[in-house]
Formats: C-alpha cells, structure tokens, sequence
C-alpha cells in the first residue's frame, strides 16, 4: 500500500486556498486545474511551498474545443513531488499573465518559446522575440490547423520546377 | 613529350592532399564517420579533415539544412581561401530528403551556397564520396 500522505497534504492545503480541481494520481505526483484569473496567486503560493523549479510549460492544442491548455510542471526539492498546473485559454484570443515573475528566467525562456509555436502571448513577459524560427512570417507553426505541406509549396517549391513539379499532382 | 605549364607545375605540387571542412547537420555526421575510420580510411586517399574552415580546400555539407544553419554554414564558406569546393552529401541536401515537407528546412542547397558536387544516397556509400573526390582531383589538374 502506497502512503500518500505527504501528497494529499499537499493537495489539501491548495484545495483550501484555492477555487480548483485537484487530484493524486500516484506516489509523488499531483495533478491540478486551475482557471486563467488565479493561475498568478496559486503559482505565487506554490513557489512559497516549495515548487521552486518549473521544469517546463507546455501547449496543448484543442482544435475542436477551440481552447488552448498550457501546462506547467512544477518539482518540489523538498517533497519530492512533481505537480502539474494546467489551465485552459480560448484558443482565438490566447493571452495569459505570464509565470516569469515568479520564477524568472526559467519561465522566461519557456514563455518565449510557446509564443513562438503557438502564438500565446504571456501578458508581463518582457521578451518575446522568436527564439527558433528565423525570417518566419507564417501563422504559429505547431498549432494544429496549420498546414505545414501548403505552406511549404508555397514557400519553398516552384511548379516550373522538374524535380518538384511531382508535389503539386 | 608535352611540356607542363610552370603553373600546372605548381599546382601538382599543392595539391597532395585536399582538406575538408564538415558541416553536418543530423544523421549527416553519423554516416562519414565510416569514411574516416579505419576500414575507409580516407587518408590514403589524401584527405583530411581539418578543424577549421581557413584550412579547408572542400567543405562538406551533410543533412537537412535550416533556415538558421545555412547562415552559418554560408559564413563557413565564406571563410574558406580559393579555390574551394563544396560538397552535399545525401538527398536532404538536394530535396530536403524525408524532410521534404518539413517548413523550417532548406530544399534546395543550391540557392543558398555554390554546390560543386551532389552525392546522392540516403546515405551516400563511402566509396562515392571517394569517387566524388577523385573527381575534384582531376578538376584541380585540368583547372591548372
């Protein structure tokens, strides 16, 4: 039997403070959902428990819910527990207060890069210039409605040419 | 018996051994590797890699090519004294390979660097790229 105290504790304390869902799948792994308005003030606490290294931010693109999830993964050195914030946004209108106060240049480095892929703009990060993509003047390239084999004909192919004339049959 | 041009004459005389200068991108590295060791051995052929690009005769360009690399491989180039050669090994350089489809690659090397040589091959035998290199030889003496 897995003793899961040290993660309901956990959890509980959050549940209190906080207006979200939460959950303990396992040892040392804590699941919570939180809305865009308190994802500041529950990251500002969690960074005072513990949660001092944000060990990435991710995107999730929901096509036909017409939402975008971002998902922060949080390690505590002191519990050992790996807690995962995540927060749904309107995929049309992605904008969301950016973590990099908190916990600096770790978050800034991961904000940049999401804008980059898809396009969320991080509402306090100061710095948003295109990390990867050079010379990019297509739409956020990893959110699912782009359609990277046209965007390619146009962009690097030619009908007139022999060799890839066979791309456009 | 045809007498040689004092500048033949020199050439012959540089050109014991053509350097190399690798950029390689992804798996490009990977498939020269044999080249250099052992079994290949392109030293008994006359050529070395060499670490910097100021050294370098041939620059050999290997894998898919990004739209930010090619800027540094086109200052690689830029770098090498004349006469210089360049070399793409494998289909990415040529079509962008299984990357053909991929937005953030280069398909066709040609509009970016003066390629000399394609080596076709996915990737590309040891002995081609030795037989493309015999071929740069014997440029060098008909240029001279």
């Amino acid at each position: 039997m897995e003793d899961l105290k040290k993660e309901n504790d956990l959890l509980e304390d959050i549940l209190a403070r906080f207006d979200v869902e939460g959950q303990v799948q396992r040892e040392r792994r804590i699941w919570v959902k939180a809305s865009e308005e308190n994802l500041t003030s529950i990251c500002k606490f969690l960074k005072e428990m513990g949660f001092e290294h944000l060990s990435a931010i991710s995107v999730t693109d929901w096509l036909e819910e017409e939402e975008l999830e971002l998902t922060y993964h949080l390690w505590s050195y002191d519990e050992r527990v790996l807690l995962t914030i995540k927060t749904r946004i309107s995929r049309e209108n992605p904008v969301i207060p950016s973590v990099s106060p908190i916990w600096d240049r770790s978050a800034q480095v991961h904000e940049r890069e999401m804008h980059e892929m898809f396009g969320v703009k991080f509402e306090g990060n100061n710095d948003m210039a295109p990390l990867f993509l050079e010379d990019w003047n297509g739409p956020p390239p990893f959110r699912k409605d782009f359609d990277w084999r046209e965007y390619v004909k146009k962009e690097y192919y030619s009908k007139d040419n022999e060799r890839e004339a066979v791309y456009y049959e | 018996m045809k007498k040689e041009s004092p500048k033949k004459k020199k050439m012959k005389k540089i050109i014991k051994a053509i350097w190399i200068f690798n950029w390689f991108n992804s798996c490009g590295f990977a498939e020269l590797i044999p080249v250099v060791g052992s079994r290949w051995d392109m030293e008994r052929f006359g050529m070395i890699v060499t670490g910097t690009p100021r050294h370098a005769d041939v620059l050999f360009i290997a894998g898919y090519q990004t739209p930010k690399s090619i800027r540094k491989a086109q200052r690689v180039y830029e770098q090498m004294p004349e006469p210089k050669v360049v070399i793409a090994l494998g289909s990415c350089t040529m079509t962008g390979g299984m990357y053909w489809d991929s937005y953030n690659t280069i398909k066709r090397l040609e509009d970016y660097l003066p390629v000399t040589m394609y080596i076709p091959g996915c990737p590309p035998r040891p002995e081609a790229i030795f037989e493309a290199c015999a071929k740069i030889f014997k440029h060098v003496k008909e240029m001279s």
